[in-house]
């Protein structure tokens, strides 16, 4: 809401400290999203008085002045002293008062004011003419200003266009700051002013105050106009009146300042009018050409408000050919032949173009009305149509102002535009708001608080707002107090003790219908600030993680341990990603789809971490970082029919491309791959003790996205916790992805759910052990974990460990599809110390064992 | 020559060796040549047999002391000469100290986001928060209507809502809306917690929210909150602001002063933005807190006692408060981040920095 501080200040005495009263308005709840210096194109430009004027020695047509410019300019010894200033106009003489533009003024068309020289002599300042302030087109010579201008004083001040525009923020709690006299109210509550303002009175700043009566025609309105409202719950009152003999033409210059200092542009005095009480008084009027609405069959103008029929055709004010629905309510123009008649107007969103004042409109009929807060708002959203009107509506427009408002329009009208206001009003009103009555309990008040804040304190500032106070031993106090809360007060309990008042609240505050509404704005009235700040008691609280949040933080600690890069990517992503993996990584389901999107690329709810990841490689890539460790910890979302909401599972999942780290001077750049994948799932499954870990191949039907070969299942015992592999090269091309990219995801869950909280105690070895080498040359196909098994499995009791320490391949020495498995094999007993001969009889059981299950040969 | 006086001629000839050997191998030549099997004083010492018995105790005598001497001398050169060569390894085996270390990758970072959620987690778990966890899709129930959002008021369009397709068959009363949601708020996390646990109740709920605006540097369609909920007996405004002021001051320094300004959101009343006094300029006013000397860090209230009806709390025995915060604003408070849209980039050269 933008709000001229002039007009504030003529309802209310403002500060003239602006940071102040900024401040105020900031800690009070109307926040301040902008101050703006108006009504000046022209800084630093005062009112000064030529003291003297001397030919120029060196020049024909210039002048040198000295000029009196009062306290802007002092001397050394701080005493006003006059400037020197060479001029070039004719038309003035000593004694006259002018406009001087000051040593740093600036001017409409840009020009900064400096000290300069003029054939030899120094000018300090400009004395101006009325088109170099730009508040005139004469050029001809300096702007002569009356004698009693005050010399010194600011130009734009003397002009009286100095001002200061607001842009506040309303919040939507408070639609009666949406107005001029709202914001003069919620003013004089924060500085405790009285606000000087009669709803009546509504005049221009030049006109005289005080009520006046308008010309009125002889006729009654009512004769003249009918008014049905078929739904009392979307429009609780409309009124009508009729001003005749209008002449349509441009607003008088105060009308269109103050429009413009509302942010609002001057179209012609009748709707400027009318735009005028809406930000003064905060009421939606709309103004109908009343000769063109249609009669009905007594020959009245008959105004129907009632809801859009289903696919109702209505053209707008803006030229918009709408199609309207049931939820949304119109003005319409009953004719003759005694129908719901056809629309006019979208109730409290815009008038319609057929019916609007032109400039042949001679007699206007002025609608005043109330009208339900939610439809307007979802009649403004379903057809993307938001106005002034509107933006208040939605808000809710108080009814109980209605009539008074149209008779301050009406009245405007006649004064601005020249017309007589027809006698009386039609005034159909089926459902008042009523006032609120609510107890207010100072003590509890101050318990809730924290702080004594002080009964007076409270009755005072309610009453400032526009409230009404009974005291509990007034006649009536109880009156209209709901009957459960009159016991409590007659009996004295549950805090309603003998402080307690009555608080009858204003219908223009929709906002104050509990005693908590009455809390808020004791409170930031009397002033947050001085609430003393404490910590919660609490005694029976105990804070902390949940196991979940434990182990995802031990989760994310491993990944960065083991070089990962935490980042985070977008939950929506677009359509076709899962057709750039080949699948979606879980299979079978369906994605959340978004109805709204801010792009297509943004339409669904991801179902994988993965592309989102590989995003950002692309990303990386496209920017030239090639070295790529990322993971991400977040969620994946599924939609199923007959389900409202999607189910949300959470995942981590990691990328790597590129190397560890460039060549180092001691430590050779190495291609990340498949391994080092693996290798961190490892690590994150030995950290979490989760027993039974495997691997499985994943071929290219069961995971479409990875690199058949280098694609593998992640499994605790029977639950799959995720897969491991490297991308398919065509899955790379289609995410704009440079291969390889070696990557992993993990379902959260199950990583938690398998998760062990204990790990067992296994007795450190006593004994040495005693190490034997298998080297064994197998078929190429033939799993390493498979050779591994099989060595276990022959093992017996002696054998303790065995590990895998080299593989090699050559097609000369070994053969083809042939590769080396290396493993060394480590024996040891639990209680005595091996003897050579029973280590090596084992040893050659197993060898035996293995070369005949595998068809491998000892590698000597 | 006497064969007393050879000994005294091997004796000496043998120290000047072992004080000329310059090494531990030249040494050990000397010790072997001398005193090894075939040692010149060990076949000396082998052939006393041989001499005559009149001189063998004053010969035996003399081959002894020689043999000590000679020892002794071997073991103090020994020692010199281990000194020298260790403090030649030493410093043959000086590095430049200045290259780079090794290390089989970099450590990981953790996301700046997520570095300020934990940090905020644990200053609230220290204080006796519980964190918890709730759904990024949410209803229309959650998001709005049980945080006191009245149908169709303008408070809900406050923000502006992604709506997703409502699987269910329930049809919304605006188009284009549904009843099924992505969060625009983290605050349904409190009906969650208010209807699973009775009071007393302090959590806190960290997570993803969402809103339609275009991703600029200033505004992300996807960012995180920090939501906080407290509802006990006896619970004041001035806790509301005392636990506030504790955080920030927890958060940005400890030389922070924190203010309320009155507000509106649905869901508290009284409700008040919370600023913090500005970290650039200390409170004076400067362009990064366009003068006022103070930055807006969250939003918070007490809890409205509609909010109490939905999740049957009855407001005249428990009153609480609750706060919400923008973990993302958080960060280019603290960070000075020039673009949100680097959070969301995974851009290496911006996650290696935190």
């Amino acid at each position: 809401m933008q709000i001229s501080y002039k007009w504030l200040n003529s309802m209310v005495e403002l500060p003239d400290d602006i940071p102040y009263l900024s401040d105020r308005l900031d800690l009070t709840g109307t926040g301040v999203e902008g101050v703006e210096k108006v009504g000046a194109a022209f800084t630093g430009v005062v009112v000064g008085h030529v003291l003297a004027k001397e030919a120029h020695p060196d020049a024909d047509t210039l002048w040198v002045t000295t000029i009196d410019v009062g306290e802007n300019h002092l001397d050394d010894n701080g005493t006003p002293a006059p400037l020197q200033i060479v001029c070039g106009a004719q038309n003035f003489n000593a004694g006259d008062k002018v406009p001087v533009a000051l040593i740093g003024a600036v001017l409409p068309d840009g020009t900064k004011i400096r000290k300069s020289k003029l054939r030899g002599i120094t000018s300090f300042g400009m004395n101006c003419s009325g088109r170099e302030l730009g508040i005139s087109e004469d050029h001809m010579g300096l702007l002569i200003l009356p004698e009693d201008a005050p010399v010194g004083q600011d130009f734009a001040a003397y002009l009286g266009k100095s001002d200061y525009v607001y842009d506040l923020e309303i919040t939507p709690n408070r639609p009666d700051c949406m107005s001029a006299v709202g914001l003069a109210r919620e003013c004089g509550a924060i500085f405790d002013e009285d606000v000087d303002y009669e709803p009546r009175t509504l005049v221009g700043p030049d006109e005289t105050p005080g009520p006046r009566q308008a010309i009125t025609t002889a006729e009654d309105v009512n004769g003249l106009v009918k008014v049905t409202i078929a739904d009392d719950e979307r429009c609780p009152r409309y009124t009508a009146r009729l001003i005749r003999n209008v002449k349509i033409g441009p607003s008088p210059e105060w009308l269109v300042e103050r429009l413009a200092s509302c942010g609002a542009r001057s179209i012609n005095n009748v709707v400027d009018v009318t735009n005028y009480v809406l930000f003064g008084l905060g009421q939606p009027l709309h103004a109908f050409d009343y000769d063109k609405l249609a009669r009905d069959a007594d020959g009245r103008v008959h105004i129907i408000v009632r809801p859009a029929t289903d696919d109702e055709p209505f053209t707008t004010l803006d030229g918009t050919a709408r199609h309207l629905q049931p939820d949304m309510t119109v003005i319409a123009d009953g004719n003759a032949g005694g129908t719901d008649g056809t629309p006019v107007c979208l109730a409290g969103v815009m008038g319609g173009l057929d019916s609007e004042v032109t400039d042949q409109t001679v007699n206007v009929l002025l609608e005043s009305a109330a009208f339900s807060p939610a439809h307007t708002s979802r009649t403004s959203r379903n057809l993307q149509l938001f106005s002034e009107s509107s933006l208040r509506y939605e808000r809710r427009v108080d009814d109980a102002g209605c009539a008074d408002n149209s008779a301050a329009a009406a009245q405007l009208l006649a004064e601005v535009c020249g017309g007589e206001v027809v006698g009386g009003i039609v005034d159909v009103y089926p459902k008042p708001t009523e006032r609120p009555v609510l107890v207010f309990r100072p003590n509890r008040f101050c318990r809730f608080v924290g702080a004594d804040v002080p009964r007076a304190d409270a009755i005072h500032i309610l009453e400032r707002l526009g409230c009404e106070i009974r005291p509990l031993d007034a006649a009536d106090a109880f009156k209209g107090v709901a009957d459960h809360i009159k016991a409590k007060l007659e009996k004295k309990t549950d805090g309603f003790d003998a402080d307690s008042f009555i608080v009858v609240a204003p219908t223009f505050r929709p906002d104050l219908t509990r005693e908590i509404d009455l809390y808020e704005e004791v409170l930031r009235l009397w002033g947050m600030d001085k609430v003393v700040e404490t910590l919660p008691g609490g005694r029976e609280r105990i804070g902390g993680r949940t196991e979940e949040q434990v182990r995802v933080d031990q989760i994310g600690q491993v990944l960065r341990a083991c070089g990962l890069n935490e980042t985070m990517t977008y939950s929506f992503c677009p359509a076709d990603d899962q057709d750039k993996l080949g699948a979606s990584t879980t299979p079978n389901t369906e994605a959340v789809q978004i109805i709204n999107p801010m792009s297509s690329e943004q339409d669904v709810l991801r179902r994988d971490l993965l592309p989102g990841l590989l995003r950002s490689v692309a990303y990386n890539q496209s920017h030239g970082v090639e070295d790529i460790q990322l993971y991400e910890t977040g969620r994946v979302f599924f939609a199923a029919e007959g389900r409202k909401k999607p189910k949300e599972d959470k995942r981590v999942a990691g990328v790597l491309a590129g190397t560890w780290h460039p060549q180092g001077w001691n430590d050779p750049a190495r291609p990340l791959d498949f391994f080092d994948a693996k290798g961190i799932v490892e690590n994150l499954v030995r950290e979490l003790a989760i027993p039974k870990l495997t691997f499985k191949e994943l071929d290219a039907d069961a995971a479409p996205w990875l690199q058949p070969g280098r694609a593998a299942q992640v499994l605790s015992g029977g639950a799959v916790l995720g897969w491991v592999g490297e991308v398919h090269p065509r899955a790379c091309a289609a995410f704009d992805v440079k291969p390889a990219v070696a990557a992993f995801e993990l379902e959260l869950n199950a990583l938690v759910k398998a998760a062990c909280l204990a790990r067992p105690y296994v007795d450190v070895p006593m004994y040495p052990s005693v190490e034997h080498d298998l080297a064994i040359v197998v078929d190429k196909s033939l799993p390493a974990k498979r050779v591994e098994q099989m060595i276990q499995s022959a093992g017996g009791k002696l054998l303790d460990s065995v590990r895998l320490f080299d593989v090699f391949e050559d097609e000369k020495k070994l053969g083809a599809d042939k590769k080396s498995l290396a493993f060394s094999l480590s024996y040891r007993a639990k209680g005595r110390t091996l003897t050579s001969e029973e280590v090596d009889r084992q040893h050659e059981h197993i060898v035996a064992k293995v070369t005949r299950a595998t068809g491998g040969a000892v590698r000597s | 020559m006497s064969l007393l006086e050879d000994i005294s001629a091997l004796q000496d000839k043998t120290l000047e060796a072992i004080t000329a050997a310059s090494n531990s191998a030249a040494l050990e030549d000397v010790r072997v040549h001398v005193l090894g099997k075939k040692g010149t004083l060990t076949s000396q010492l082998r052939g006393m047999g041989q001499v005559p018995q009149d001189l063998r105790a004053e010969v035996g005598k003399t081959l002894n002391r020689a043999r000590g001497a000679i020892e002794a001398a071997l073991e103090e050169k020994a020692g010199a000469l281990a000194a020298t060569e260790l403090d030649a390894a030493i410093a043959a085996g000086a590095v430049d100290i200045t290259l780079p270390g090794r290390s089989p990758h970099p450590i990981g970072t953790q996301h700046l986001i997520n570095h300020i959620v934990a940090e905020a987690s644990e200053i609230f778990a220290d204080i006796g928060y519980t964190v918890v966890d709730g759904p990024e899709v949410e209803t229309d129930y959650y998001n709005f209507t049980a945080l006191n959002a009245p149908a169709d008021h303008p408070s809900r369009s406050m923000q502006d809502t992604f709506y997703v397709v409502d699987r269910s068959g329930d049809v919304a009363n605006v188009r284009g809306e549904s009843d099924v949601l992505l969060r625009t708020q983290t605050s349904g996390e409190q009906i969650h917690v208010m209807e699973e646990q009775k009071p007393p109740i302090y959590i806190i709920a960290p997570g993803k929210v969402y809103r339609r605006d275009v991703a600029d540097p200033s505004h992300l369609p996807q960012f995180t909150q920090i939501e906080g909920l407290v509802v006990d007996k006896g619970i004041t405004f001035g806790d509301l602001k005392g636990t506030i002021d504790y955080f920030c001051k927890k958060m940005f320094g400890q030389d922070r002063r924190t203010r309320l300004r009155p507000h509106y959101f649905p869901f508290t009343e009284p409700s008040a933005e919370a600023d913090v006094s500005c970290g650039i300029c200390g409170g004076e006013g400067c362009r990064f807190c366009k003068g006022t000397g103070w930055v807006e860090v969250l939003g918070c209230g007490m809890v409205d006692p509609n909010v109490f009806g939905f999740v049957d709390v009855d407001p005249e025995v428990y009153s609480g408060f609750a706060f919400g915060m923008g973990v993302e604003r958080i960060a280019c408070l603290k960070y000075d981040v020039p673009d949100l849209r680097m959070l969301l980039a995974g851009d290496m050269r911006f996650l290696r920095q935190f």
